[in-house]
């Protein structure tokens, strides 16, 4: 044989080979899976209008399931109890100014944690809400 | 002397001398040196290079070189699993270097590398068919369980494999014409006293 085929064989067979485990990979291999628990976030702005946001999520932490809702955003500041929100969709509860808050909400009963150390349980229904 | 008649004349030689003695320690020192030089890079190894190049160069002593190593591996990193598989790993790719001795070839020794980087998974997945055969606490074993153990792990641990034979390809690509110049020399001095 000559060795050009010889060479053209070798190269071949192991970008096959190469392919080959591409493929089982692909096929067989272990896919992220979606989160693991089912959770709702209902946000209820100063105009008693209500966002829901609906997702699965592998989050230990309220705030890490926050960051994960499409479309919701926040902001605040960072503290030693972890991030007191000020700001829900773009807008703003000042408590200094008119006494009005966030206020969050989980299964119907107040959240006793910060978003932080809030726990995200399979099932939870969580509710943010503008409260003056 | 020719490449071919240096390697005729190494296997030829039955008996183990104090020659024979250490030059297998010095291949035990390479080959373990090289391991763990690049031990914090995972799955790019030069041990496949040099099992490869001390079959071809030095003979039948890589069967002496090969069950130290192991046993060195061991006691180094404690006799688990991957043990096993490497009783039989490096080995086999001995005995397909050795069969190659007679048309060692810079392309011959590449895909031999590269196939074997490629394939060490699944070689190293075997011993996980009679772990999930044999089955343990609640589960409940049986051949089927077994390959399916076996092939969850073997699936795993491809892009490992890919990592593996890409780089054990690269290394023979880049080391083989060196090392062979510097193996030849070697070879020389070895036969002549």
């Amino acid at each position: 044989m000559k060795k050009s085929v010889k060479i053209i064989l070798g190269v071949s067979g192991v970008v096959v080979l190469v392919a080959a485990l591409v493929a089982v990979w692909m096929i067989f291999g272990a896919k992220p899976q979606e989160g693991a628990k089912a959770i709702t976030i209902e946000v209820i702005n100063s105009a008693d209008e209500s966002t829901m946001y609906e997702l699965n999520t592998d989050a230990e932490y309220l705030r890490q399931a926050m960051d994960e809702a499409e479309g919701l955003t926040y902001d605040g500041t960072e503290s030693e109890y972890g991030m007191m929100i000020s700001t829900v969709n773009g807008e703003v509860a000042d408590y200094n100014m008119n006494g009005a808050y966030w206020g969050f909400y989980v299964n119907g009963e107040y959240c006793n944690y910060g978003i932080d150390t809030q726990p995200v349980l399979d099932g939870d229904a969580f509710v943010i809400e503008y409260v003056q | 002397m020719s490449e071919k008649s240096s390697m005729k004349k190494s296997t030829n030689k039955n008996k183990i001398t104090a020659k024979d003695i250490a030059l297998i320690g010095m291949m035990i020192a390479v080959i373990e040196v090289s391991k763990f030089a690049l031990a914090q890079v995972p799955n790019v190894e030069l041990t496949t290079f040099w099992i490869i190049m001390f079959t071809l160069y030095l003979g039948n002593r890589i069967f002496y070189v090969i069950p130290a190593f192991i046993l060195i591996e061991g006691a180094v990193y404690g006799f688990n699993v991957w043990w096993v598989m490497y009783l039989y790993a490096w080995p086999l790719l001995a005995v397909c270097a050795m069969m190659m001795r007679k048309k060692n070839t810079y392309f011959g020794c590449t895909i031999l590398s590269g196939v074997f980087g490629l394939l060490f998974g699944f070689l190293c997945s075997i011993p996980y068919i009679f772990i999930g055969a044999f089955g343990m606490g609640e589960y409940e074993g049986g051949l089927m369980n077994g390959f399916r153990t076996a092939f969850t792990w073997w699936v795993a641990g491809i892009p490992f494999d890919l990592i593996h034979g890409i780089g054990n390809l690269v290394i023979m690509l880049v080391l083989y014409y060196p090392v062979t110049k510097a193996m030849h020399m070697a070879n020389k001095i070895v036969e002549k006293e």
